[in-house]
């Protein structure tokens, strides 16, 4: 027994001490670093495995960050479109919005912009980007092509100004070409034609280039050192950006690192330690956290700003999912309120139909009138079984309430219908068992098909399911909410199911121009409000097409997310834009206007 | 019988294991229908008068969910064992009575699934049937991957069962093969075939277990087990953020279930097997 005690006070005594050398190697680790913590500021998100290459021409998914797309910190993009004002702010570009039109989309080049070897930002360099696609059809900004016909040069007062030209022929869509400004990054030609001539003109051969030794960036950081444990970025002071666009003040902090995660829970520990001061990925029930000092936006829910839909995307060539009367019975069914309150920790406003937020940029072309008038009530339980009922479906319960089947409108029992989502994404997993929950209580077969990331990608453009869990790649752009419309109701890459990888857009297979019934107005709608200029005009088209969208119920939208979590932690850095302070939009220093942060954050120390 | 049900009753770990596990039958038949869930609150609510477990990421109580998993996971658990143990049992008495070719043949296929990982097949089953993954294919598919080592220990006995005088005397009267083997060898392994199924059971409850951690688990309306507690909890990050609730009541209602069934099997097999009878 003496012996027992003796070797429990014993293990006590060694985990105890395991225990406090960890956290003494832990300090340790922050010191061997060498990067002082009041002079760095730890952001993370963006990076999940092993960085590999930094070079910028190397396909987007591949690069690791900040060399990848929708970062400004080392490479930069012409302009960058606040998401809360709806400006386009200049970088290495300002946007002459008076000259635009629907031919060609103007932006004058900053005549101080350099490269970090002293050499100017030209238009020779804009040009080696946007028309790479022309020069080697396997790059990934090939697709510029389509909306971009060529880039006319003009020098006006020592400026250079450029005109991309609207490929009339193509896309025709001066829209996406203001996304394209702040998507596009502009690399140093004269470094990336210089790696194509020593590689005979092979741009295989220059890709693999890994790009991060001394790179030539004209960003305000450039790459210092990267392991498989984190990515290191040091302040370039000499940046041309802090005269012309800051007032000549220095970004605050001297080292921005991004510790590489391997999972969600990682994030929320290091912000509640404040071992990390921001980050972009989901974190439940943040309102928790907020004694440990992390923050967000909004103080209440929902703490973030919405700018994402997520839909259920369904299936039109199956029945009864085409069926619009069912598809209506299911947007009423479902409890919207409580997938904000279980599912989402509040992070959802309450939802309105259709597919135009009623806040933010938006909100002017959201008509509360026209939806209430087209828009099935939403998560009315009484109102979809009438609607089922009214269409000639049944349900059949068994004595617990439990549904058997349900039968359809000629007699014949319906298919189990099958909601596929990622296994392991938690909120999307809570939207599926509620959404399940809900659509059964009122007599509609579904259930959870909860798959692996290889067989849920694939599904998608393929069409291979009956519902699907989808965030379409919409960004907070200039072009909301018209890219979201095209992502759920464009037809014009049609594809049958089965057809390989080929529709990445209205994976559901709605509004088919083979069938009979084929509404031609939506995708003559989808192609007339990138032209549209004056309000006016782009209020009626919005609401038509929302109306249609209403009527048609071809998705179900079932939350608005922010694009982009953005949390922070107030024990090392504050100053952090937020309600209350909106000199920068919500979004991690690195994004978009959000880079505007890193000349406001104040040291706590 | 009577007197080896005595000596079992004597015995502390049979009366331990017999209480405790016919707590969670109880508890597992009975709960649901004597216990009236709250009404759905929010996530992760922590104990209180309303919720005497908290609740879950979606809001449900957790003692409704405990108790459904509880009944759905011995469902599991018994199903599995059943069908494992009938399966090895068959095989072994089959092989270790014919001997020979057929011994032979029945113990290639029995090796040949002991050295397949079961665990691994079980996975790659359930991952290949996103649809409708019901409590009786995760049973199925446990009991199906379980058998050989009881086909290994049956055949063994029966083996040792062979050469006896009265399997001869049934021989020379005439007896088939069938009736040898399910009326004189079988009675002998009785009280060892129930051991054998206690273990399963405790093997295919922690199966499951396994599987649902990993969320390959039961799909469905009403298909909620201890596993599927757990794997909420681990993809919700519960004990990140401390909501030990979501984990230890479920942990430990497993733990409870398997220990009661190996005290069970281990105090019967002090009474049942000669070399240990005290």
């Amino acid at each position: 027994m003496i012996f027992s005690k003796r070797v429990i006070c014993g293990l006590f005594a060694a985990s105890f001490a395991l225990l406090v050398s960890c956290e003494e190697k832990e300090a340790k680790d922050s010191e061997k670093t060498g990067y002082s913590r009041d002079q760095t500021l730890y952001l993370s998100g963006s990076q999940w495995g092993d960085p590999n290459t930094f070079n910028p021409l190397v396909e987007p998914w591949l690069v690791a960050w900040p060399a990848n797309d929708r970062f400004n910190i080392m490479y930069e993009p012409l302009t960058a479109y606040n998401t809360i004002t709806g400006v386009t702010e200049p970088i290495l570009g300002i946007y002459q919005k008076e000259l635009s039109n629907t031919e060609k989309i103007v932006v004058d080049i900053q005549p101080e912009a350099k490269w970090s070897d002293g050499k100017p930002v030209t238009s020779t360099d804009v040009k080696f980007i946007y028309e790479l696609g022309k020069r080697f059809p396997q790059a990934s900004v090939s697709y510029i092509n389509e909306f971009v016909s060529e880039i006319k040069v003009d020098t006006v007062n020592n400026v250079e100004r450029l005109s991309f030209m609207v490929n009339k022929k193509a896309r025709n869509n001066p829209l996406a070409i203001l996304d394209q400004l702040q998507a596009v990054r502009i690399v140093p030609a004269h470094v990336f034609e210089k790696y194509l001539a020593d590689n005979n003109n092979d741009f295989d051969a220059v890709k693999k280039l890994k790009c991060d030794k001394d790179p030539v960036v004209s960003g305000p950081y450039t790459l210092d050192q990267y392991n498989n444990e984190r990515i290191v970025l040091v302040r370039r002071d000499d940046y041309w950006g802090n005269k012309v666009l800051h007032e000549g003040a220095l970004p605050v902090p001297k080292y921005i690192i991004h510790p590489i995660y391997k999972n969600n829970d990682h994030f929320a520990i290091n912000l509640q330690k404040g071992a990390l001061d921001a980050s972009m990925n989901y974190i439940p029930r943040i309102s928790e956290k907020k004694k440990d000092g992390v923050s967000t936006w909004y103080d209440a829910p929902p703490y973030f700003v919405p700018g994402s839909m997520h839909f259920l995307y369904l299936n039109h060539t199956k029945a009864p999912l085409s069926d619009k009367k069912f598809r209506r019975a299911m947007a009423a069914a479902i409890d919207y309120s409580a997938i904000s309150r279980l599912a989402l920790s509040n992070y959802t406003p309450p939802m309105k139909p259709g597919l135009i937020m009623s806040s933010g940029l938006e909100k002017k072309y959201y008509s509360e009138e026209e939806v209430t008038k087209h828009s099935v009530s939403l998560g009315d339980k009484e109102y979809a079984k009438k609607l089922l009922a009214e269409a000639g479906y049944k349900a059949i319960f068994d004595k617990d309430s439990v549904l058997k089947h349900s039968i359809g409108p000629n007699g014949d029992t319906l298919p189990s219908l099958l909601i596929k989502a990622p296994a392991g994404w938690s909120d999307w997993e809570a939207i599926v068992n509620l959404v399940v929950k809900q659509l059964r209580s009122v007599g509609i077969d579904v259930r959870e098909g909860f798959v692996d990331g290889s067989q849920y990608w694939p599904a998608l453009p393929s069409g291979d399911f009956d519902m699907i869990m989808r965030k379409p790649p919409v960004a907070v752009t200039a072009s909301l909410p018209w890219n979201r419309f095209n992502a759920v109701m464009s037809s014009r890459n049609w594809r049958p199911v089965g057809d390989g990888n080929s529709m990445n857009e209205n994976e559901g297979r709605y509004n088919n121009p083979s069938a009979a019934n084929y509404n031609k107005r939506v995708d003559d709608l989808l192609d007339i409000i990138p032209l549209l200029s004056d309000e006016d005009s782009l209020k009626v088209a919005y609401a038509e097409l929302n109306n249609i969208f209403l009527d048609d119920q071809p998705v179900i939208p079932v939350c608005h997310l922010p694009e982009e979590y953005y949390q922070f932690s107030t024990k090392v850095w504050d100053g952090w834009p937020t309600e209350k302070n909106q000199y920068a939009p919500p979004q991690l220093p690195w994004v978009g206007s959000g880079i505007n942060t890193l000349w406001r954050l104040k040291s706590v120390k | 019988m009577i007197k080896l049900l005595r000596n079992l009753i004597k015995e502390p770990m049979f009366v331990i294991g017999s209480f405790l596990f016919l707590v969670t039958i109880f508890a597992g038949l009975f709960g649901s229908s004597l216990y009236t869930a709250s009404p759905d609150g929010m996530s992760y609510d922590a104990p209180s008068g309303d919720y005497w477990l908290g609740t879950d990421n979606l809001g449900q109580d957790y003692v409704a969910l405990l108790l459904r998993g509880l009944q759905n996971s011995l469902f599991v658990g018994f199903m599995a064992g059943i069908i494992a143990t009938t399966i090895g049992t068959l095989i072994g008495l089959f092989a270790g009575f014919k001997g020979g070719l057929v011994d032979d043949i029945l113990n290639m296929i029995t090796n040949l699934f002991i050295v397949i990982p079961s665990f691994v097949v079980l996975v790659l089953v359930s991952a290949s049937w996103p649809q409708g993954r019901s409590l009786v294919l995760i049973a199925v598919l446990i009991g199906l991957t379980t058998w050989p080592w009881t086909a290994r220990s049956v055949r063994a006995q029966a083996a040792s069962i062979r050469g006896r005088d009265h399997i001869s005397l049934a021989r020379i009267n005439g007896a088939s093969n069938l009736q040898i083997i399910f009326k004189h060898i079988l009675p002998y392994l009785a009280s060892y075939v129930f051991m054998v199924f206690i273990m399963q059971v405790a093997s295919g409850i922690l199966s499951e277990s396994a599987i649902s951690m990993i969320g390959l688990g039961p799909i469905g309306e009403g298909s909620t087990s201890l596993g599927v507690i757990l794997n909420t909890a681990k993809n919700n990050s519960a004990i990140t953020y401390g909501y030990w609730w979501g984990i230890f009541p479920a942990a430990i209602v497993i733990t409870v279930i398997v220990f009661a069934l190996y005290l069970l099997n281990n105090s019967m097999e002090g009474v049942f097997n000669p070399r240990l009878r005290k």
